[in-house]
């Protein structure tokens, strides 16, 4: 009996259990206050809401176990939109064209990261920070500033407005990175060399582990995934503009943190991940729906932050 | 293409039968019909609406035109002028600039430079430390705050440089001495245009739910004040309702949020173009078909006007023609002429039946390919 109660408790208290129990918590408080919060239609809501934050937290998640950072993505969700709306205007109206030029432009300036951090020996932090500001300045070059609109329907149904299966399709979307992500990390060669590139990079070197190539892979996936939610947001917008995803970079490390990943490598999880997104979506969510000042909202936002991240790592 | 015959999509997903198309088909019961039955010109306020930060009367622009006898006097005088932004990243500033240069341009000034702090204070600050530095004889600028900049501003006049503001003036700041006149646009006008626009959607006793910017900010702070007090005069059986965004990229989650607890809303006032239309893809999103009217004609907004989708009116700045007045009155300043306190551009309604027309008055340009296709005749778009 004692043994069983140890367990339990050790599960109840181990970082993944507190997660989850923050994000029942948050649920369970919102569902007493707000009479609407667990409808299907604001749960659809908070699924929208959050698929932007969790298809680049995915990316994140890779990046930082990987022992990187990445502060790009959100200049490279803008720049992926802005591509991807001009290859469809200028090219051809097929959504196949315009889903090209957005993921390979993402993928571009993630591949750009990689190949700048490992070769040049320069922190990620620093590199992507420079991108962070030449992708923004690039997409405001080339838009003139002014927001490039998008006509083509089919790209509005596969992106940002149409169902599958009765699900709203950024949240298919989300469904899908996060499968992909929890495969490719924990299931994975791949994913036990991100693991081994972050936790230890010298030892995985001397295990034959290529860490340059999977620090250059994860930070591809990272611009990738940035692409993947610009085409979402420019699809659910219509158009794609050239200031959207500014500070998004912030709201996915925070999301990776939240879940348990270390900022130093090495640990963290794609569900945890996901979880963490999920208690910022609700927390956003829960707060308008019961009317809570907008400032009292950041600061709430903090608070959890603070309490979450204390908890896990106590 | 029409999307009850998703072919294109559901190819290249390869999964045809799986798909629908649900959120997409919404008609928009309502379409232009309402809006086509607004004349342009009853909207329009018979004068300037808004006064001046300290109750200044309010002029017209034809207050600081150039006489042709001045303008030859400010063509021989070949002056400097400086522009101090709050920012360059957003459309509206290179509408102000555009007219700021044609105009110096015009009459022979010399434009020394053009600052972009975006948005921060302490940017904006240092660059007017610069700007005095390049020795201007006159500055055009529009602060970034009213309070963390005013000192910089103070030494603007101190350095014997005239200066014009736009929209605010700086705390402690003094009409003429401190500065020599503020152009603006009808703030509290726009907002008496867009709430009578989306009063014709409103049915009686109605519910209007306001989505503001929840920053202390003087343009958006005038435009809401006027939508609540035209509608508690005008139309007292409507409850206000509102909901305010903090996070400019986050306006639509917060209004499908606000939607969702309160579902009895029957149509939308959104501060300004960028944030209607991220309310505007939450509409879609959730398949709620609800008018929309916001203030400031962009590119994206214009197109869902023309195509009769969920932005229903727009009350319009015209943010050019603030740059030629602002021009003119640094140069009439410069010839020694003391331009009013308050110049004020009056509100455009922009409904779909003159939606082409304001195009070219707030943009001084053609409208764009994409506004023109959607805008259809048969629809009453012009």
């Amino acid at each position: 009996m004692d043994g069983i109660a140890t367990t339990l408790r050790a599960r109840a208290f181990s970082a993944e259990g507190l997660l989850v129990g923050a994000l029942v918590a948050l649920v369970v408080f919102f569902s007493i206050a707000s009479p609407v919060f667990l409808t299907l239609g604001n749960l659809e809501n908070i699924g929208r809401q959050t698929a932007l934050v969790s298809i680049i937290a995915v990316g994140m998640t890779f990046v930082i176990v990987s022992g990187e950072f990445d502060l790009s993505v959100g200049s490279t969700l803008a720049l992926a939109g802005v591509i991807s709306a001009i290859a469809m205007k200028e090219i051809a109206q097929y959504a196949a064209i315009g889903a090209l030029a957005g993921l390979a432009t993402g993928a571009a300036v993630g591949l750009l990261n990689g190949i700048l951090t490992t070769r040049l020996r320069i922190p990620s932090f620093l590199i992507t920070l420079g991108s962070l500001s030449i992708a923004r300045g690039i997409v405001m070059l080339i838009t003139d500033t002014r927001p490039v609109v998008i006509t083509n329907r089919s790209y509005f149904a596969i992106f940002g407005e149409g169902h599958f299966l009765g699900v709203p399709t950024p949240i298919v979307w989300t469904v899908v990175v996060i499968l992909g992500g929890i495969i490719a990390l924990h299931f994975t060669g791949f994913g036990r060399a991100v693991y081994a590139a972050g936790g230890n990079p010298t030892a995985a070197r001397y295990s034959g582990i290529p860490v340059i190539r999977v620090k250059v892979i994860s930070l591809t996936l990272a611009g990738f995934l940035a692409g993947l939610a610009g085409l979402v947001l420019s699809a659910r917008a219509h158009a794609a503009r050239p200031d959207v995803g500014a500070g998004l970079e912030l709201d996915a490390i925070t999301a990776v943190i939240l879940g348990g990943a270390a900022l130093s490598g090495g640990r963290g999880t794609v569900i945890g991940t996901l979880i963490g997104s999920l208690i910022i979506g609700i927390l956003g969510n829960g707060l308008v729906l019961i009317g809570v000042d907008p400032s009292i909202q950041i600061i709430v936002k903090g608070l959890i932050i603070w309490l979450s991240v204390s908890m896990s790592r106590g | 293409m029409d999307l009850r015959r998703p072919g294109r999509a559901a190819r290249w997903l390869g999964t045809a039968a799986l798909i629908s198309f649900g959120s997409l088909t919404s008609a928009n019961a309502a379409g232009c019909d309402v809006a086509n039955t607004l004349d342009v010109a009853s909207l329009i306020p018979p004068g300037i609406v808004g006064s001046g930060p300290f109750g200044e009367a309010p002029s017209t622009i034809d207050s600081v035109k150039l006489t042709d006898a001045q303008a030859e006097q400010a063509r021989a005088g070949k002056f400097k002028v400086g522009v101090v932004m709050q920012t360059m990243d957003i459309d509206w500033s290179k509408l102000v600039v555009a007219g700021i240069t044609d105009t110096l341009g015009k009459y022979g000034a010399e434009l020394v430079g053009v600052t972009n702090p975006s948005f921060q204070v302490d940017k904006q600050i240092a660059q007017i430390g610069d700007m005095i530095q390049l020795k201007p004889q006159a500055i055009i600028s529009i602060p970034v705050d009213n309070t963390a900049t005013a000192a910089a501003y103070k030494t603007i006049s101190d350095a014997g440089i005239k200066l014009i503001l736009m929209h605010q003036v700086p705390q402690g700041l003094k009409y003429p001495d401190d500065y020599q006149a503020v152009i603006s646009p009808d703030n509290r006008g726009n907002g008496q245009v867009a709430a009578q626009i989306l009063a014709a959607h409103i049915p009686d006793g109605g519910v209007v739910g306001i989505v503001d910017f929840g920053v202390d900010f003087f343009t958006t702070n005038e435009r809401t004040r006027q939508v609540r007090a035209w509608f508690e005069k005008n139309r007292p059986d409507v409850t206000l309702k509102q909901v305010d965004f903090v996070d400019t990229t986050k306006a639509g989650d917060v209004a499908a949020n606000f939607l969702t607890a309160n579902p009895d809303v029957s149509g939308l006032f959104v501060v300004w173009d960028a944030p209607a239309m991220q309310v505007a893809s939450a509409l879609r999103a959730q398949g709620k078909d609800l008018p929309v009217v916001t203030i400031d004609l962009g590119i994206e907004a214009g197109i869902e006007l023309a195509s009769c989708g969920l932005i229903k009116g727009i009350a319009a700045q015209q943010p050019y023609d603030q740059g030629v007045a602002e021009a003119e009155a640094a140069l009439q300043t410069l010839l020694g002429n003391q331009p009013p306190p308050w110049i004020v551009l009056p509100a455009v309604p922009v409904l779909p039946s003159n939606l082409t027309e304001s195009y070219r008055q707030v943009f001084h340009e053609d409208p764009p390919e994409e506004l023109v296709s959607a805008c259809v005749a048969d629809t009453g778009c012009k």
